[in-house]
């Protein structure tokens, strides 16, 4: 089939069909981003904690606005190629065009990578008036499992993991029927138990027969542990569920016709009434007999107590003596709080929030800031001290640029990494004296090649040995995640907004190869009908550039 | 729009040209976010450096539109396509200005820009003598 006007233009649009679907397609595209845009303002300006302000590495983000606009210029030089029929020069254009969308993706990739591994504590601290709220990033140290112990491992050995894992020495596992269970959780406690012979079932899991009247045993007392048997266990107590329902409902039907018929207001209000009410009591009592009444849940007993290892993700709700699992699943025993600890290096000290709370509940901040569990660390301490100092000779310099200067938000209350790196490598002396001199900050340039996607913990990097090393309890952990969307909303519209990029990068990645890697039929055959294909294509591709052309300074810069 | 091979190779150079604007005016706005001469407003970041940033990306991205996707010689089908869009993307970000013009979060009396005044909220004293007043008014009518 012949696709009309993709070369020629109709006479009352003046353009061809290709280009007028295109730009379409840009406008609903425009209104997409549109509306992204402004759920960002919305998340920004009515964000209850401090937003994170410049807070990415700007120079992978610089880096990839070059590529953007680079391939941008390259992709109108291969459509200008195709129309001086240059096929050579079309394909080293495109080809570059092709190259800069993936370099684009795999800084994205470095980006996104360093993200998923740098880790954010909100600290809890009831001592503190204003519960603390102080917030620690830096990484987790890894470990692996030895004999069921959690033991120090290094990057890259086997079974490593970030030590963020609430440990649980548990004697009993209820499992909810009230709600599917999670088979991968059964899973992973059989696999660290040792076998389904290390659990056993408490009593025997028994649903009344509505027929005799008899209970029937579905599951034995000292029965072992298998997805099978909590299946079962499930689907007999949705039966009974399901049974008991129908009988309610038959009941509910009968007292409702009862009521009619003693030419009661049949209104909602009828439920308030005597009548009624007796009738329900009656009822009950009726059904009592023939309802099934299963269990809403199957204990396990383990044979001895066993060392459990859980994804705090997982858990919902830890006590000390119990923890729930997202499926409900109760545990019950006592969580081993030296393996629960969360040890990590830290390279971001940020007190905002607790400044923030402090002002809210009319509480001086730095009266707040004292009393946070995080300064009873002694290098920790040391670090807030140094970033006082400099502090000190920071506000005398914009004092005496403009009496108005004062240090933002974050000045005052955030310590970064690559102003620990610098306190650190000052020996923590004259930094008031260093400070003022402007001589403390660490250079953009390091800054970029110290900390490319962000602060460095690799070994042997020089900035390393300057963060600060903490454990902090389980209990004193008020919230905690990997710089993902969980860990706040800007980074939930970050991960929206860019990734959402990302894939039309992708996308017009794909069109655009296609048109280099079989282009050259419809190049010998109709030329001007391949221009316009890259025409319609580069318009899109400009579009993704223009996009990053907001997205760079609104996510990196402001 | 260019479309002879002759006027191709005339645009080229001014496709460089807008290229190189486009890295010139990325670093500019590094710059003004990042070196501290270049801070304007405030010390820090504030709303004028928004509005400045924000003006370089528009200056830019103008620069792709008008000369990249050809919007400086299209048919009017397309500025009608793209106005409607830009329209509908404004709509979208001007409802941030709409949800501060909530009388009860934000204020009562109406200031001469059409949003109300956040230093006279709904619950303000003042707020409730004039609806006394306008009820006692209305009683007497």
């Amino acid at each position: 089939m012949e696709i009309p006007f993709v070369v020629n233009t109709r006479k009352d649009t003046g353009l061809n069909n290709s280009k007028v679907g295109i730009w379409l397609f840009l406008a609903s595209e425009v209104t997409l981003f549109g509306g992204l845009f402004s759920g960002y303002l919305f998340l920004r300006l009515y964000a209850d904690y401090p937003w994170p302000e410049r807070t990415l590495p700007i120079l992978p983000g610089l880096l990839n606005t070059f590529i953007l606009i680079g391939s941008s210029v390259t992709v109108v030089f291969a459509w200008a190629a195709l129309k001086m029929r240059q096929w050579g020069k079309f394909q080293i254009y495109m080809g570059i065009t092709i190259f800069c969308a993936l370099l684009f993706m795999v800084l994205k990739a470095f980006e996104y990578n360093a993200k998923f591994n740098h880790q954010a504590v909100r600290i809890l601290n009831n001592e503190n008036p204003v519960n603390d709220f102080a917030i620690l990033e830096g990484h987790a140290h890894y470990a692996k499992v030895i004999d069921g112990k959690i033991v120090h491992a290094n990057k890259g050995d086997e079974g490593y993991f970030p030590q963020n894992v609430i440990a649980f020495n548990a004697n009993a596992v209820s499992f909810t029927l009230t709600r599917p269970v999670y088979d991968q959780y059964v899973i992973d406690l059989l696999e660290q138990a040792g076998g389904a012979d290390q659990f056993s079932l408490e009593a025997d899991y028994q649903i009344k027969d509505p027929e005799t009247g008899q209970l029937v045993t579905i599951l034995e007392q000292g029965s072992e542990l298998s997805t099978e048997n909590l299946d079962l266990a499930e689907e007999k107590f949705i039966d009974a569920k399901t049974h008991d329902a129908e009988i309610r409902t038959a009941f509910l039907k009968d007292n409702w016709s009862k009521i009619r018929e003693t030419n009661q207001d049949p209104g909602w209000k009828v439920v308030e009434t005597q009548a009624w009410k007796d009738l329900q009591i009656d009822s009950a009592k009726k059904m009592d007999n023939n309802l099934m009444k299963a269990g809403i849940s199957v204990t396990y007993t383990l044979k001895e107590p066993t060392l459990f290892y859980f994804d705090p993700d997982s858990v919902i709700k830890s006590d000390g003596s119990e923890i729930s699992l997202r499926d409900d699943t109760v545990i019950k025993g006592e969580l081993d709080q030296d393996a629960s600890a969360l040890p990590m290096a830290v390279d971001g000290i940020d007190f905002r929030f607790t400044a923030q709370r402090a002002i809210e509940e009319g509480i001086a901040p730095e009266a707040a800031i004292a009393k946070s569990w995080i300064l009873k660390n002694e290098a920790i301490k040391e670090m807030w001290d140094s970033h006082q100092e400099w502090l000190r000779g920071h506000r005398e310099i914009l004092l005496e640029k403009d009496e108005e200067y004062v240090p933002t938000d974050s000045e005052l209350y955030r310590v970064n990494w690559d102003q620990m790196v610098a306190y650190h490598e000052a020996g923590h002396e004259d930094i008031y004296e260093k400070a003022k001199e402007g001589t403390l900050h660490m250079s953009e340039f390091r800054k970029w090649t110290d900390g490319f996607t962000g602060p460095s913990h690799q070994e042997g990097s020089a900035s390393k040995a300057a963060f600060p090393e903490i454990v902090i309890p389980r209990d004193k952990i008020g919230f905690e995640s990997t710089f993902t969307p969980k860990w706040n909303t800007y980074y939930a519209i970050y991960f929206t907004i860019t990734g959402l990029h990302g894939l039309h990068v992708i996308g017009g990645m794909i069109v655009l190869g296609y048109y280099l890697f079989f282009g050259r039929k419809m190049y010998e055959s109709n030329p001007e009908w391949l221009a316009n294909r890259v025409e319609v294509g580069g318009l899109f591709w400009h579009f993704v550039d223009l996009v990053w052309i907001f997205l760079f300074p609104i996510l990196y810069l402001m | 729009m260019a479309d002879s091979p002759e006027a191709i190779q005339k645009a080229q150079r001014l496709y460089m040209l807008v290229g190189a604007l486009l890295f010139v005016f990325t670093v500019v706005t590094v710059a003004v976010a990042t070196w501290p001469p270049l801070d304007i407003g405030r010390h820090g970041f504030d709303s004028s450096d928004a509005y400045l940033g924000l003006g370089i990306a528009a200056f830019k991205s103008s620069l792709v539109m008008i000369i990249f996707m050809h919007l400086n010689h299209e048919k009017p089908l397309i500025y009608f396509f793209y106005g409607l869009a830009l329209l509908m993307a404004f709509f979208c970000i001007w409802l941030i200005g709409w949800s501060k013009s909530d009388p009860i979060r934000y204020g009562s009396a109406t200031l001469s820009n059409g949003f109300y005044d956040p230093s006279k909220p709904a619950t303000h004293p003042e707020h409730k003598v004039s609806q006394e007043d306008a009820t006692q008014s209305a009683d007497s009518e």
